[in-house]
């Protein structure tokens, strides 16, 4: 096999179809010492929620519907398409020991279980409800949620991005091109090809001539 | 002037790349060789530390002794002749554990771009990607964490990306002037297993008729092969059939549990 085949083999996590998916990553050690490779587990159904269809994002307010922490609001800390589940911030929390070794028992931590999408309803940011949301296009031609019983949008959340970049306060370093010169235009259409233009420009003169040659 | 910076950051947050330095920027535009001579000479404000080596224009006849300019060129047509140090970072990022980088080329900038500039940026990307992975290598053999490495993905992005523009700009033109669709001549051919296959063209010096290990390669299928393909097609429809029932299944039984689902299309 070819060497570069064999080390994204080692690279990307391969997962069985009937994969009963947890909260762990699939390629973690937790993940591979609940699901290691000749393990079957009974059936999880999954409702399919289309990818158009789904609402609830990473970072939104939602109240709980179902469960004991009915009626609580809280932020949306991760989500889980797979099993449709939400985690949110201390909320539908059961209590556990963590770093236990031989002699010390651990610290108690209060751990946060996932819940259903549809046991989960967004808030709505002017009444601070809960409501069934509808994705519907503006007038400029923006997707956004609709909250069915106001009607107000309700906007995405600001999430920080993974590299903690913040856009706005973007300094460019030495090899970083300026906004002006990357957006600058300066094709200019023609009948040649690159290789064509680009011998033109720096004077290469090709004089040698093709071999004949046969294609089959 | 701050604000106007931040807004045009703002609107075009997607707009910061790697390329050479800004100090550089007039050679971009530079094209031919000997212009790029005399732009170093015009440009002699923009000498850094970097320009160690004495200009090459001073006395061109002593050191060009070569006098057809078509046949001979130098291998540098830029200004910037930092030989091995191009395989290394600057020394200010040296140690350091994150080194910033900006996103980036989207096909959509590079759209924009005339050739030339493709051809330029194409070596100041594959400079870069040669730094980044002498970094890697580096970092391997001392076994520890290599800084940043998002920037080889960056670079490696941007580089399908240019080659992409390349492509469809040399397919366009090759649509228009001649009607092909593809540049490497092919041919629908059926070989001996009885799979019909799109066979692309190899490019020989001798014809067919006298290539003895071209002519070994069948491309019909043979008597015996046939009643093979039959149980063949047997198996594929056997699991067609199988596919389909256990699709089927699955939504009857996703519909029990879950009884608002409608039933998809597909």
């Amino acid at each position: 096999m070819r060497l570069t085949a064999l080390l994204s083999m080692a690279a990307r996590v391969i997962v069985p179809k009937d994969y009963r998916y947890g909260t762990n990553r699939p390629w973690t050690a937790a993940a591979k010492r609940l699901n290691p490779p000749g393990k079957r587990r009974r059936k999880v159904f999954v409702e399919p929620i289309a990818p158009e269809e789904w609402s609830v994002l990473k970072g939104d307010t939602v109240e709980i519907r179902k469960g004991n922490d009915k009626g609580k609001q809280g932020k949306v800390i991760q989500v889980f398409r797979r099993r449709n589940w939400v985690i949110l911030e201390g909320l539908n929390t059961h209590h556990r020991y963590i770093g236990k070794t031989a002699d010390y028992r651990g610290t108690y931590i209060a751990s946060e279980a996932p819940i259903l999408v549809r046991d989960v309803a967004l808030v709505d940011p002017s009444d601070r409800k809960p409501t069934e949301v509808e994705w519907r296009f503006t007038e400029e031609g923006e997707r956004v949620r609709v909250s069915l019983r106001t009607g107000r949008i309700i906007p995405k959340p600001v999430v920080e991005r993974r590299d903690g970049i913040v856009p706005q306060q973007w300094k460019d370093g030495p090899k970083d091109t300026s906004p002006e010169d990357a957006l600058e235009k300066t094709y200019i259409p023609s009948l040649k090809t690159l290789e064509e233009e680009v011998m033109e420009k720096l004077g290469i003169q090709e004089n040698r001539r093709h071999r004949t040659s046969y294609w089959y | 002037m701050g604000s106007a910076t931040s807004k045009m950051a703002a609107s075009s947050s997607a707009g910061r790349v790697l390329t050479l330095c800004k100090q550089f920027q007039n050679v971009f535009r530079i094209s031919s060789a000997t212009n790029a001579r005399q732009g170093a000479v015009s440009s002699a404000k923009c000498q850094t530390s970097l320009l160690r080596e004495k200009s090459p224009i001073v006395t061109p006849s002593w050191s060009n002794p070569i006098s057809s300019p078509g046949q001979y060129r130098a291998l540098h047509t830029t200004i910037s002749r930092r030989g091995l140090e191009e395989f290394f970072d600057s020394p200010e990022n040296w140690g350091e554990a994150n080194v910033k980088s900006g996103a980036p080329w989207t096909a959509k900038q590079l759209r924009t771009k005339s050739n030339e500039d493709l051809h330029k940026l194409w070596y100041v990307l594959l400079k870069e990607k040669n730094m980044l992975l002498t970094l890697e290598q580096e970092a391997k053999g001392q076994r520890v964490q290599m800084p940043s490495p998002e920037r080889l993905r960056k670079v490696e992005r941007s580089m399908i990306r240019l080659e992409t523009v390349a492509k469809e700009r040399e397919s366009a033109l090759r649509l228009l002037q001649t009607g092909q669709e593809k540049g490497r001549p092919g041919a629908w051919r059926r070989n001996i297993f009885g799979y019909v296959y799109w066979y692309r063209f190899k490019e020989y010096a001798i014809p067919w008729y006298m290539n003895r290990r071209y002519k070994r390669k069948r491309f019909y299928t043979p008597k015996f092969v046939e009643p093979h393909i039959r149980l063949r097609i047997e198996n594929y429809l056997r699991e067609r059939a199988r596919n389909e029932n256990l699709k089927k299944r699955r939504l009857t039984k996703l519909q029990e549990r879950f009884p608002q689902i409608k039933a998809p299309a597909s």
